[in-house]
């Protein structure tokens, strides 16, 4: 799957690697340390970011709501689906 | 305001389907999903959070262009959670591009077949509300049927995706050409009944728009 910026399309693939095999092998058998692709993240992260800058994609609104509601907690601003889920 | 659920069995276990969502796109069956970005991921207290960017295509009937502009690039924000200890995986998709008229919101669970653990339930639900518009009743309808056929794609999407990475677990590396190849054919009968009642759907909302003068 190609990356919304074409110039990240190469290390959307090396990190989606990553991601993949660390997701089956270790974080579906119990070992939730993401270190292994943070590298190879954080350089994939810097193109999207420029990328969605370029294309004036706005992800304000969502930002806002991460920020607010303490990092993924889960009785964050969406609440009633969130709960809906847990039930 | 129009909601639609739906729920489906995968005849694979909890961990093969989840690691087919991540793999999902691209698949032959969705090809108006073009793009994906991870914005955001996380591991908190051992769940995995994901905010991606997912960057799609819609084609609406002609006579709705003028209500809600061409079908456009659009860009959704999926925000999912996948708890190994609970086994469950939801994602909860909101369309950030239609905002002005259109939302579409959508929640996928991914759970173990509450009595068969060799089994995944997928329980589905989209909102779709349109503001401001005349016809907003229309509208509702045609885009809930296209999330409908949309949801079916999804689905033969994911299967086909799980078909690719049981192979790979086995080994065949040249069955993987084969597999695509005998897919694509089938596919191309799945995505002419979709056009076919897409076009349903265009000719009878053209009808009761003339009746309403609208066009």
């Amino acid at each position: 799957m190609n990356s919304i910026g074409e110039d990240c399309n190469e290390l959307k693939k090396q990190y989606d690697a990553c991601f993949n095999s660390w997701f089956s092998e270790r974080f579906l058998k119990g070992q939730t340390d993401d270190s292994a692709c943070a590298p190879i993240f954080r350089v994939y992260q810097e193109c999207v970011k420029r990328a969605m800058k370029e294309q004036k994609i706005e992800l304000r609104e969502i930002e806002t709501e991460y920020t607010t509601s303490s990092e993924y907690d889960n009785s964050s601003s969406s609440g009633g689906k969130q709960q809906q889920s847990k039930s | 305001m129009k909601i639609w659920t739906s729920e489906h069995i995968f005849n694979h276990p909890w961990e093969t389907v989840t690691q087919a969502a991540w793999r999902k796109y691209p698949n032959p069956m969705t090809p108006s999903i073009i793009g994906t970005d991870v914005v955001e991921r996380r591991v908190v207290d051992g769940v995995l959070h994901t905010h991606r960017l997912v960057q799609s295509k819609w084609y609406f009937p002609k006579w709705t262009h003028a209500l809600i502009g061409t079908a456009k690039t659009c860009f959704a924000s999926e925000r999912s959670t996948v708890d190994p200890d609970r086994k469950q995986m939801v994602l909860k998709t909101n369309n950030l591009t239609f905002c002005r008229n259109i939302s579409v919101d959508e929640v996928l669970y991914y759970e173990p077949h509450p009595s068969d653990s060799t089994k995944t339930l997928l329980k589905q639900e989209a909102t779709v509300t349109v503001y401001g518009v005349p016809l907003s009743h229309y509208m509702e309808d045609i885009l809930t049927s296209t999330i409908s056929t949309n949801a079916g794609k999804g689905r033969q999407g994911l299967e086909w995706v799980i078909g690719l990475i049981n192979t790979e677990v086995q080994g065949i590396a040249r069955g993987t050409d084969e597999l695509i190849h005998n897919t694509r054919r089938s596919i191309d009968e799945v995505t002419e009944s979709a056009r076919k009642s897409m076009d349903e759907i265009s000719t009878q909302a053209a009808k009761a728009a003339k009746a309403m003068h609208i066009t």
